[in-house]
């Protein structure tokens, strides 16, 4: 049968409008679905170091969580769950004892060991390896591999908290060989883990470029190829995003977010950050040493405007040093009060005089930082505290951290790191902690004692009663806890987690295809 | 040619001493600018953490052992190793240079592209319109801020009119916006000398002569005007080269381009000495290299000013 | 240009023409001047009433009236004519008040470099020798390196504060007063010149007093006004990268710089103050230009 010029042109016509189908109806911007094999995803900075020990920063986090593994894991719903470690129980009171999932091979063939996971953890404390995690694993006070699949892990004291710890930076595994072999130096630039990717490539300022692990005990992601870009400057960040050169862009602004939802191809996605957002006291500076005074600073901060106006919504108001989420979270309590007119009357208590008090903030490093700082300053005022804005740069204020020389109030998000306030409120404003600048003996004992304690009910007990402390004497004020958004592409399916893992295995990460 | 080499030599010798001084400030403004330590270490590390990473970084030597340290390794061409990368400092910034390179000619070369013809024209059809419109751009070139042309071309060409990419390093597209931007201020002052020495010369009998004798006016632009208003020209296309790099650390902040400019900044912030020298001893040296070269140029060809 | 007619007669044509073109533009350029100057007046005036003339206070917060558009009656109930800003603050107020930094810096800055600058070019053309080679070393130094690294590492290590962008910024200006004095006194100091006051029964003093001093002034004022343009904009560059006046006093600068985030959203934050920027720093260094022209023509090719 011969065909017609008039069936060739319709054929053609056909062909065309196939070529238009879903994967490139309205162009890549607006595709609800993907053929894509490789996942490109925009952060807000280059990564400082691929070994895991080495840095604890959110960009960082975001690729070693996934070139390595951990023994357990913590979901983004909040769940530890197994990881390289299929059970653990305890041991009496002091030791967990962990099994080791069985068949579970480096990027580079070797199998996995329990001698791997003692040489993991020893690194993390061990002098000479100077790690910047080495205060994480302090409960430890012995490791033991009967066998190669056995780990026991004795503490000084009880710890019941020794599986989450494990969950979360320090927990990362690292290759005892191949570390040894090499040296730190060259696993730093060619890191081998036992992560759903290994690493290829890194070139500084721009891109790291990750491959799929096919072999992973997880399964193989859904996709080949990783692509973690480096964009510091939001508008690339999310002109990137909209343009559909990434996949997911992290660290959004919350004023960006009609932005990218009324962008027909990307979507806004959140989750509660596991943490606070506060301002942290030097309690030992007048006259901020006066609870009255700091509890006036509290409550004459208006943090519904600030979350509806500056946060656009995307944030709750903290009810205590206890972040929503974690263990032990007192959904009883009543969210920080707004009240200038019971400020005035406490610095009136008080007998504050007019001392100047400061906000030193950094511009930019965290979110929303000057622009709160400058809110929260006029609502003092209006509250008559003669308070001052000062804007430092980050190494200023790392200095200042480390001499403890704050003027007065200054930003922190304390990350919860174990999801339970022994790793948030405890860790740092324990004595002898990063922010200790106040100190009460009854609120040290209970959380020294809550620490070592494996009844829940009593550990409840006691954060509760440290609660009540810390809300009359507020060593830190806490402000927001925001949700941290992410701008994805509607074909994207993942879900966002509270503390900043960029979870991308098969059960939290996958392109939607046709 | 004995009283150029030591002309020469004199300008060569205040070259050197220039950079020493460079050097010098940038290592005490450095040194005060406080420690980079507490940037390395987690905020619980303990007293002894940090000074043995001082140590190791030969922080805790006195200034002037360390000063001298400095001298000596700038002399055999070592900056010493980076402290927040890993690396030598001459490493980290020679992976940012090429961008800076890239962004500096382009926005030279269209600085000069544009700048010589429009101020010939201006020059030629003075109080016209082109005069005019010529000189305005050149006005807000020469006066307006850098950092908000830039900011302005982002919000009318990619912010508006979504024709240009709003930052970062590319392909050819993403390169207008800044070389035109760090290139205004260039082709600015080039356009306006290239009229005014156009202007001296035209202005000249000899000019009026050829024209008298019915030469076509643009032979006469052409061949006799420009090779003599050629020197000033070349002294200020010079000297705007040399300035470009200290030009491109605002516009590479505008337009997050990973060149150099932006790595000062961030290195100064980091604490990051070595890297910091480097940078503003490599920029000193090409500015130094090129008045150089132009000094060396005018004593060729003007004796008068070998003598001073 | 009319190329038939015979030389001579052209030439004689030309420079009767040239005279008369030459009293127009002098005319000219003396309105021009005292446009511009008159414009500085202004400028200077807006920030000295700005407490008064400013329809908001600057630092008057409003989150709910957050990143409103122009208009004339916003959710506070009150006109905005540049709109607010991301704290709802009114734009116009920050930028009348913004004036009084740019113009508080840009003058000190001029008067600090200027003194400084010129006492070292005059000592450097008086004394000649080495001392003239040192300052003159110096200088080059400076120029070399590449300023806005220098700017930034100083005031990391002072700390911003108003008279840290004082200090910085004089000195990215004293060389300009140093070269011109210096060619000045040199110029001044040349043998023929000397002998001659001599020979006119003059001494050194009267020299300086009644022949540098008049020269100098004219000089100083070019270099100066055009110095001020230069201060006003490095001034905003440095409160652009956060270095400037610390908030919440209002720069333009750092209004640029608050505003860079919603350049697609809320435009009016960066351009209104950019804009008056941009306006103030031409027509200073215009202003600059045509007293020039006017005052001293051989400053020229600077």
């Amino acid at each position: 049968m011969t065909v017609s010029r008039r069936d060739l042109l319709k054929g053609a016509a056909l062909a065309g409008a196939a070529a238009a189908l879903p994967g490139g109806l309205v162009g890549p911007a607006a595709a609800q679905t993907t053929q894509k094999r490789e996942l490109v995803v925009a952060q807000g900075g280059d990564i400082s170091s691929l070994d895991p020990h080495m840095s604890t920063s959110s960009n960082d986090i975001r690729i070693s969580f996934n070139i390595f593994d951990n023994l357990t894991s913590r979901r983004p719903d909040g769940k530890l769950v197994p990881a390289l470690a299929t059970e653990w129980k305890l041991q009496g009171q002091q030791a967990w004892a962990f099994k080791l999932r069985q068949g579970v091979k480096w990027h580079n063939g070797d199998p996995l060991t329990s001698a791997d996971v003692k040489f993991s953890v020893d690194r993390t404390y061990d002098p000479a390896a100077k790690t910047r995690v080495s205060t994480v694993l302090t409960t430890i006070e012995r490791i033991e591999t009967p066998d190669a699949t056995t780990v026991v892990i004795h503490t000084k004291k009880p710890d019941p908290l020794l599986p989450a710890r494990l969950g979360f930076y320090a927990g990362q595994i690292v290759p005892k060989k191949y570390l040894e072999s090499v040296g730190p130096d060259a696993f730093n630039q060619k890191p081998i883990g036992t992560g759903p990717v290994r690493f290829v490539s890194w070139t500084k300022d721009d891109r790291v470029v990750l491959d799929a692990n096919g072999d992973y005990w997880g399964g193989k992601p859904d996709f080949d190829r990783l692509i973690i870009r480096a964009l510091p400057e939001m508008a690339p960040r999310v002109g990137a995003l909209l343009k559909g050169e990434v996949d997911i862009a992290t660290q959004l602004p919350p004023d960006q977010g009609e932005r990218v939802k009324s962008n027909p191809g990307t979507i806004v996605s959140g989750a509660l950050y596991g943490g606070l957002y506060v301002l942290a006291v030097n309690s030992k500076v007048k006259p901020l040493d006066n609870p009255l005074v700091k509890q006036a600073l509290s409550i004459a901060i208006d943090r519904d405007v600030i979350i509806k106006e500056l946060w656009r919504g995307r944030g709750i108001v903290p009810s205590g040093p206890i972040a929503k989420g974690d263990n032990h979270f007192d959904a009883s309590l009543p969210a920080l009060a707004y009240n200038p007119k019971e400020a005035r009357e406490l610095l009136k208590k008080a007998g504050y005089k007019n001392e100047e008090i400061v906000i030193e903030t950094t511009a930019a490093y965290m979110a929303g930082d000057k622009p709160m700082a400058e809110a929260i300053q006029a609502m003092w005022k209006d509250a008559g505290v003669n308070a001052k804005v000062e804007v430092f740069e980050y190494s200023v204020r790392a200095q200042k951290n480390r001499d403890k020389s704050f003027k007065g109030l200054w930003w922190s998000d304390p990350t919860s790191t174990l999801r339970d306030p022994d790793g948030m409120m405890w860790r740092l404003l324990g004595p002898g902690g990063p922010q200790d600048y106040w100190r009460h003996a009854e609120w040290d004992e209970l959380g020294n004692a809550a620490r070592f304690s494996v009844d829940e009910k009593f550990r409840g007990e006691a954060y509760k009663k440290m609660t009540k402390i810390f809300l009359e004497h507020l060593p830190w004020i806490p402000v927001i806890q925001p949700y941290e958004d992410n701008g994805l592409q509607k074909y994207v399916e993942w879900n966002p987690d509270p503390l900043q893992q960029l979870e991308i295995r098969r059960f939290n990460f996958k392109f939607r295809r046709a | 040619m004995r009283t150029f080499l030591r002309f020469f030599a004199s300008r060569a010798g205040r070259a050197i001493v220039a950079l020493w001084l460079v050097s010098t400030v940038v290592f005490v403004v450095m040194r005060l600018s406080g420690d980079p330590t507490p940037l390395l270490l987690p905020p619980d590390a303990p007293q002894r953490e940090i000074l043995r990473l001082r140590a190791e970084l030969g922080l805790d030597r006195p200034l002037p052992v360390q000063y001298a340290v400095f001298l000596g390794n700038l002399a055999r061409g070592d900056f010493g190793q980076s402290i927040r990368f890993k690396g030598s400092a001459m490493a980290v910034v020679t992976e940012r240079l090429p961008a800076t390179f890239e962004l500096g000619l382009v926005s030279f070369a269209v600085a000069v592209i544009v700048a010589i013809p429009a101020g010939l024209l201006a020059a030629v059809y003075r109080n016209r319109l082109i005069d005019h419109l010529a000189m305005g751009v050149a006005l807000v070139g020469q006066a307006a801020p850098t950092f908000f042309i830039g900011i302005l071309f982002i919000l009318l060409i990619s912010v508006k009119a979504g024709l240009l990419p709003t930052s970062g390093r590319g392909d050819w597209r993403h390169l207008v916006l800044p070389a035109v931007t760090l290139g205004l201020f260039a082709m600015a002052s080039i356009a306006r000398l290239t009229r005014s020495a156009m202007l001296e010369v035209l202005r000249a009998d000899y000019i009026r002569t050829a024209r008298a004798k019915g030469l076509a006016e643009l032979l006469v632009v052409v061949k006799h005007t420009l090779r003599n208003a050629a020197i000033p020209i070349i002294t200020i296309t010079g000297l705007q080269f040399g300035g470009l790099l200290a030009g491109a650390v605002v516009t590479e902040t505008v337009f997050a381009w990973p060149g150099i400019g932006r790595l000062a900044i961030q290195s100064i912030y980091n604490r990051d000495y070595p890297v910091v020298q480097c940078v503003v001893l490599l920029s000193a040296a090409l500015f130094v290299v090129i008045n150089l070269a132009i000094d060396a140029v005018y004593g060729l060809l003007d004796p008068r000013i070998r003598v001073r | 240009m009319d190329s038939s007619i015979p030389v001579s007669a052209s030439a004689d044509l030309t420079v009767v023409a040239a005279s008369a073109k030459a009293g127009r533009r002098a005319r000219r350029a003396r309105w021009l001047t005292a446009g511009g100057v008159g414009f500085i007046l202004l400028l200077v005036l807006m920030a000295v009433t700005a407490p008064w003339l400013a329809p908001h206070d600057p630092t008057r917060q409003s989150l709910r009236a957050r990143l409103v558009a122009p208009t004339l009656d916003a959710a506070d109930g009150r006109a905005h004519l540049m709109g607010t800003d991301h704290l709802g603050r009114d734009v116009l107020s920050r930028m009348m008040y913004g004036s009084r930094v740019s113009l508080l810096v840009g003058f000190s800055a001029v008067l600090v470099g200027g003194l400084v600058g010129s006492a070292l070019g005059i000592l450097a053309g008086f004394r000649g020798g080495w001392v003239d080679t040192a300052i003159m070393t110096v200088a080059d130094a400076q120029l070399a390196f590449p300023f806005i690294l220098l700017a930034i590492g100083i005031i990391a290590v002072l700390g911003p504060s108003f008279v840290t962008i004082v200090v910085v910024i004089s000195l990215a200006g004293w060389v300009g007063y140093a070269r011109i004095l210096r060619s000045q006194v040199l110029g001044l100091r040349s043998r023929e010149f000397v002998d001659a006051v001599h020979a006119l029964g003059g001494s050194v003093l009267r020299i300086v007093w009644r022949h540098l001093v008049p020269n100098i002034l004219s000089s100083i004022v070019v270099v100066a006004t055009l110095e001020l343009g230069r201060a006003i904009v490095l001034e905003a560059t440095l409160s652009f990268l956060g270095l400037g006046i610390q908030p919440p006093t209002p720069s333009w600068g750092g209004m640029v710089q608050e505003g860079r985030e919603y350049l697609d959203s809320a435009w009016w934050i960066s351009t209104c103050p950019g804009l008056v920027l941009m306006a103030a720093t031409i027509v200073v260094s215009r202003t600059g230009d045509w007293l020039r022209d006017l005052l001293d023509p051989t400053l020229r090719g600077e």
